[in-house]
Order: C-alpha cells, then sequence, then structure tokens
C-alpha cells in the first residue's frame, strides 16, 4: 500500500466515523465514507453502486428476513409468554428469581429470532416491569437483559453467523453448531453470576411436576420452531432460507391459529414491519461490502494482516488474541455486521496463515462482537436495554462491568479449547467443519 | 380539508418534522415492503414445494432475488422517514441551540448527498445494466439496479422533508419517546 493509499484509507475511516458519531445512520455514514474515499481513485462512483448491490445478492443473507419475521410474529402474536411461563416453572424458584428466568427465557427465544435487537425488545417488554414489581435494580434489570440478549448472536439462527458464513464462505450450519456451547456457556454464567452475585430476589415455590408439565404443554408448539430450523438445516432437507420459510408457514398455520387466532388479522401489519427491518441490517451490509471492497482495492487488508503476522506470527492462538483484540476494539465503534463485512479479506488471510478451522475462527469473532454489543461505548444491545428499561447507560453500564466475566471466560475457553466449539459439528456435521470421509468407508477423516 | 386518519402503519414519532402530505407515501411504502416479504416468502415455499417434488421451477429464484432486492431498499426508503435506520449514536439529542441546529442540519446535508449519489450514480449503473443478463430468462441486471436511484430519491427527499420542518419548528420534539411508551403499552405480562 503506497502512502497515498494510507491516507485515503484514513479519510474513509475517519469519515465513516465522524458521520456515524455525529448521528448519520450507519449505512449512509460508510455510503459518505466510500464516495469521499473513491474520488481519489481511479474507480468509477457508478462501480460502487454495483459494489453496494452486490453485499445483498448473496442466497445466504436471503435467511435473514425469514429470521425477523419468526421473531417478529412469535412477539406480535403474544406467543413468547409461554416460553417465559415455562422457563419461570423451570427456574423461578432458584435465588435470583426473575433474573434466572431472564436468562433462560433468552437461551429459549435465542432459538428462534437469531437478533439481540429482537431479544432485548422482548425480554424488556416482558420481564422488565415484573422485576421492578419485585424490587430489582432497573440498572441491573438493563444490564442482565442486555447480556442474555446476546445469546441470540451465538446459538442458531443467529443472524451472525448467517452474514459470516455469506460472507466469509464458511459453513453456516458449522457456525450454527459451532456457536452452541459458547451460548450455553454464556447462558448457564449469566445463572450462576445472577446465583451467586446478583440481588437474591422473589424465589417462587418450586413448580409441580403438574405445573411444569402444563408450561410444557403450553409452550411446546413454540418451541418446535427451533427444531425446525437447525433440524432442517442439519439434515439437509433445507438450505438456512428455506428452513426460515418453512418455520414461517408453520407459525401461520399452526402456532397463530391454534394459539392465538385473533392476531391473524394483524399478520399484513406484522409483515409490513417486518419488511422494513429487515431492510435496516441488509442495506447496511450493502453499504458495507462496498467499503470493504474499496479498503481492498486499496490493499488495506494485506497491510493490516501484515502488521499481524509480524506480531503474530504463524501462532494460531497469537492470531487468534490479535484478532480478538482488535475485533473488541473495532467492535466497541461500529456494528457487528459491518464490522464483519469490512474486516472479512483479513480474517480469511489470517485464518489460512496460522491453519486455523474457519469454523473456530468466525465462532471466537462472533463472541467477540456479541461481546461489543455490552460494551461502550457503542454497545448496541446495553443501549437499547437501558432505554427500554428506562435508565441511564452509564448506570446500566457500571452494573454490567461484573458480567464481563462470564464473556471473558467464554472468549478464552473458545480460543484455547478449539474442540470446545468444534466438538458438535464434527459429530454431527463433520462436513462443515472440513472433515471428509474416509475412503474406507468408516466414519470421517478431520483436519487437525 | 383534513386529512384521512391513517392506521398504525405510519409512525407518529417526530410528527413535529414530517409533513402529513408525504404521510400517504410512507403508508405505501410499508406496504410495499408487507408485499415484498410476502411475495419473497412465497416465492421460496414455491421454490422448496416445487423442488421437493422434483419438478424445480429454476425462473423462481429470479422472482425471489426481485423481490429481497426491492425489499430491501423499499425498507431504506422507509426507515429514511420513520428514522429507524441503525445509528452509531443520537449526539445531536443531548445538544441544544444553534450547535444541535448545526449537527441535526449537517447529519441531514450528508444523507442528501449519500441519497443524491445514489439516484444520479445509481442512474448510470442501472443504464449500465442493460448490458447484462440474468439467467435462465435473459432479463437485464438492470431491471434489479433500478431500486437503487429510486430509493435514493425518497431518502434525499425525507431527508428534505426533515431538514426543512426542523429549522421551522426545532429539531428537538415534544414528545417523550417512544421507545419509553413501548412498555406502557406492552400487553405482554407473566
Amino acid at each position: 500500500m503506497t502512502a497515498a493509499n494510507g491516507v485515503i484509507v484514513a479519510l474513509m475511516a475517519v469519515m465513516f466515523l465522524a458521520f456515524g458519531y455525529l448521528g448519520v445512520p450507519v449505512a449512509f455514514a460508510l455510503m459518505g465514507g466510500v464516495i469521499i474515499g473513491t474520488l481519489f481513485t481511479p474507480v468509477s462512483l457508478p462501480s460502487i453502486m454495483t459494489q453496494l448491490f452486490n453485499g445483498i445478492d448473496a442466497e445466504a443473507l436471503m435467511a435473514i428476513p425469514f429470521f425477523l419475521l419468526v421473531g417478529e410474529l412469535m412477539t406480535s402474536a403474544n406467543v413468547v409468554v409461554r416460553i417465559a411461563e415455562l422457563s419461570q416453572a423451570m427456574v423461578g424458584h432458584i435465588r435470583g428469581g426473575l433474573a434466572q428466568v431472564v436468562t433462560v427465557f433468552s437461551m429459549f427465544f435465542s432459538g428462534m429470532s437469531g437478533s439481540s435487537s429482537a431479544d432485548v425488545a422482548v425480554l424488556s417488554r416482558t420481564m422488565a416491569r415484573p422485576m421492578a414489581q419485585e424490587g430489582y435494580d432497573a440498572a441491573f434489570v438493563a444490564a442482565l437483559i442486555a447480556a442474555a440478549a446476546t445469546i441470540a448472536n451465538l446459538v442458531p439462527p443467529s443472524i451472525m453467523a448467517v452474514v459470516y458464513g455469506a460472507v466469509g464462505n464458511v459453513s453456516i450450519a458449522g457456525l450454527f453448531l459451532g456457536g452452541i456451547a459458547p451460548g450455553l456457556m454464556v447462558g448457564f454464567g449469566l445463572m450462576i453470576y445472577c446465583y451467586f452475585f446478583g440481588p437474591p430476589g422473589h424465589r417462587r415455590p418450586r413448580a409441580t411436576l403438574v405445573q411444569f408439565g402444563d408450561a410444557t404443554k403450553a409452550a411446546a408448539l413454540p418451541l418446535v420452531i427451533p427444531v425446525i430450523l437447525l433440524g432442517g438445516i442439519l439434515t439437509g432437507w433445507f438450505t438456512p432460507t428455506e428452513a426460515g420459510v418453512i418455520a414461517i408457514v408453520y407459525i401461520l398455520t399452526v402456532v397463530i391459529p391454534l394459539l392465538n387466532r385473533g392476531h391473524l388479522r394483524h399478520l399484513p401489519r406484522d409483515f409490513a414491519h417486518a419488511g422494513l427491518i429487515y431492510s435496516l441490517p441488509l442495506i447496511t451490509i450493502g453499504a458495507a461490502s462496498a467499503f470493504g471492497w474499496m479498503l481492498a482495492y486499496l490493499r488495506g487488508p494485506i497491510v493490516v494482516s501484515g502488521w499481524i503476522s509480524a506480531v503474530a506470527g504463524d501462532n494460531p492462538y497469537k492470531i487468534m488474541f490479535s484478532l480478538v483484540v482488535l475485533f473488541t476494539i473495532v467492535g466497541d465503534f461500529i456494528e457487528p455486521v459491518p464490522c464483519i463485512v469490512i474486516f472479512m479479506p483479513i480474517v480469511a488471510a489470517l485464518t489460512d496463515t496460522g491453519g486455523i478451522n474457519s469454523v473456530h475462527m468466525g465462532v471466537v469473532l462472533i463472541v467477540t462482537l456479541a461481546f461489543g454489543l455490552i460494551t461502550p461505548p457503542y454497545g448496541l444491545a446495553l443501549l437499547m436495554a437501558s432505554k427500554f428499561v428506562g435508565v441511564r447507560f452509564s448506570q446500566a453500564l457500571l452494573a454490567s462491568l461484573s458480567i464481563y466475566i462470564v464473556f471473558f471466560v467464554t472468549i478464552a475457553v473458545c480460543i484455547f479449547f478449539p474442540d470446545f466449539v468444534l466438538w458438535l459439528p464434527k459429530h454431527v456435521f463433520p462436513e462443515s467443519v472440513g472433515c471428509f470421509k474416509n475412503p474406507s468407508g468408516l466414519g470421517y477423516i478431520c483436519p487437525s | 380539508m383534513p386529512p384521512p386518519h391513517l392506521p398504525s402503519l405510519v409512525l407518529d414519532r417526530q410528527r413535529h418534522l414530517k409533513w402529513r402530505a408525504f404521510d400517504r407515501v410512507e403508508q405505501v411504502l410499508m406496504v410495499m415492503c408487507g408485499l415484498a416479504l410476502a411475495g419473497f416468502s412465497c416465492t421460496v415455499f414455491f421454490d422448496v414445494v416445487t423442488r421437493s417434488i422434483g419438478r424445480p421451477v429454476l425462473w423462481v429464484q429470479e422472482v425471489t432475488t426481485t423481490f429481497f432486492v426491492y425489499g430491501i431498499f423499499i425498507g431504506t426508503a422507509a426507515a429514511a422517514r420513520r428514522n429507524d435506520h441503525l445509528n452509531l449514536s443520537a449526539i445531536a439529542d443531548s445538544l441544544d441551540g444553534p450547535l444541535r441546529v448545526l449537527v441535526e442540519t449537517f447529519t441531514r446535508l450528508v444523507v442528501v448527498a449519500v441519497g443524491l449519489c445514489m439516484v444520479y450514480f445509481g442512474y448510470i449503473n442501472f443504464l449500465e445494466g442493460f448490458h447484462a443478463y440474468r439467467m435462465p430468462s435473459l432479463t437485464p441486471l438492470a431491471s434489479l439496479y433500478a431500486p437503487i436511484p429510486i430509493s435514493g430519491a425518497f431518502v434525499a427527499l425525507f431527508a428534505i422533508e426533515q431538514l426543512v420542518n426542523g429549522w421551522r419548528n426545532g429539531f428537538a420534539g415534544p414528545e417523550t419517546g417512544a421507545d419509553d411508551s413501548m412498555l406502557a403499552e406492552s400487553d405482554i405480562s407473566l
């Protein structure tokens, strides 16, 4: 990269951050940055529009509208309450009370929504008021809701995993399966945190077997949705997009008619809202992809990956640690989705240099970006939760500092114990992590 | 004559920055968002069914892509009027007086500029799209590039709407914030 290229890259980054932090929406801030950068290169501006289009013209990204629509329909039809009640029957009697319920509820709902923003909205609407009535500190409530909502980015059908897989040409099924263990670890980590360090809360009597059975029965139909989504993909019957549409058909023909028939007349509104909501991350992906393309044109990724290689050599742990630091810093300032799209060329180059399994690398970075959703200055989940709960962001941030330990431990375990991430994909869908069938016909051969 | 009452598809938040005359445009865009998503869902489902019965229809995938792409750009335009786009910060909300007017004006002008770039360069890109074709129907790729300049025009228009109304009525609104009311209006409870 020449000095001139370096100046243009710096100019693009500065313009994007300046626009973004002054209040220009992310997609337009990215486009503003790339348009200004392009003026100093021989690249034509119409070709930047082509890159904007190419960024969204990916089959795998078509799953995103369906995952968001699943969350919208489940919330709008008020079906999520059944899952909250099941969570309460399961863990409402444990120390922490509703704090435990929030975490378990999020673990269930994450299996349907794929988006932290949707989780924050649902958890806030469902749990914030009862927790306030039981005397929980509002800052703690916001911090817990935000932290629990990050699970949606780790477990299937994580939209971050879809974007990472589509942009990085990594198996989405592998990322889905690889994210389950870290997702559960964050969930159980939060439960342990609430048990030992959270407010004691109001402990309910342990649910009887009959009450537990009733709650399970009431939530049974919605709980089939994660099975459809993951099962369809893993059996090879459906692509993620097709699994999404099958889940929608199931909700429209079974869940809503049986559980809330009156909601059927509101479906046009749900589709209109979901139609709007899905455009937001996708136009950002398009803009980020144009931005990333221009960075690649200016040879930025080669230079940055060269810097990291100079520090970390080809040691996979050092490379991963360097990328975690990079993504933690960058993720503190920009959205996870554009972050993935812009930095993917760097990640891909370093994944090859270190001989790292691409699913392992993807899961580690997704966990890191999910953590970025609750760190300042731009912790989107924490910002949303503090707004919904009605507490200052700084107070919610203070309350969440001690929760960070759960994420530090999870990220460290993911880096240093690759099998923690790869064990499940290796055993359920070996091809997704690069294994291939043994020519002798017995089992699979997996790269070490 | 007072404008007709519109159902909840038109967002009432930041009413002081909006002209009622454009409410109908927002409503139409929202309806088109819903139609795009419904059409997209139907074609993907149709694709699954036809493939499962061993009679795949190749052109369905082109229709699917069309709904998908148009939905994104229509949604982008609608979100511009509703201020629903993802933001890194809302620094202007914490400002007062002339400084706020300056920041709000600057951010809207950036959006107008980006919108106009989408119109002009998107239109050139659209014209170039007549020389490339989608398979298997041989429809010009321009059919997929078309929503970029259209969306850009709406984005610029809505940013100008907010700019003019902001100068007239002030950018700070009287509302308490829709996000706060979300909890109050919630019918979800344990």
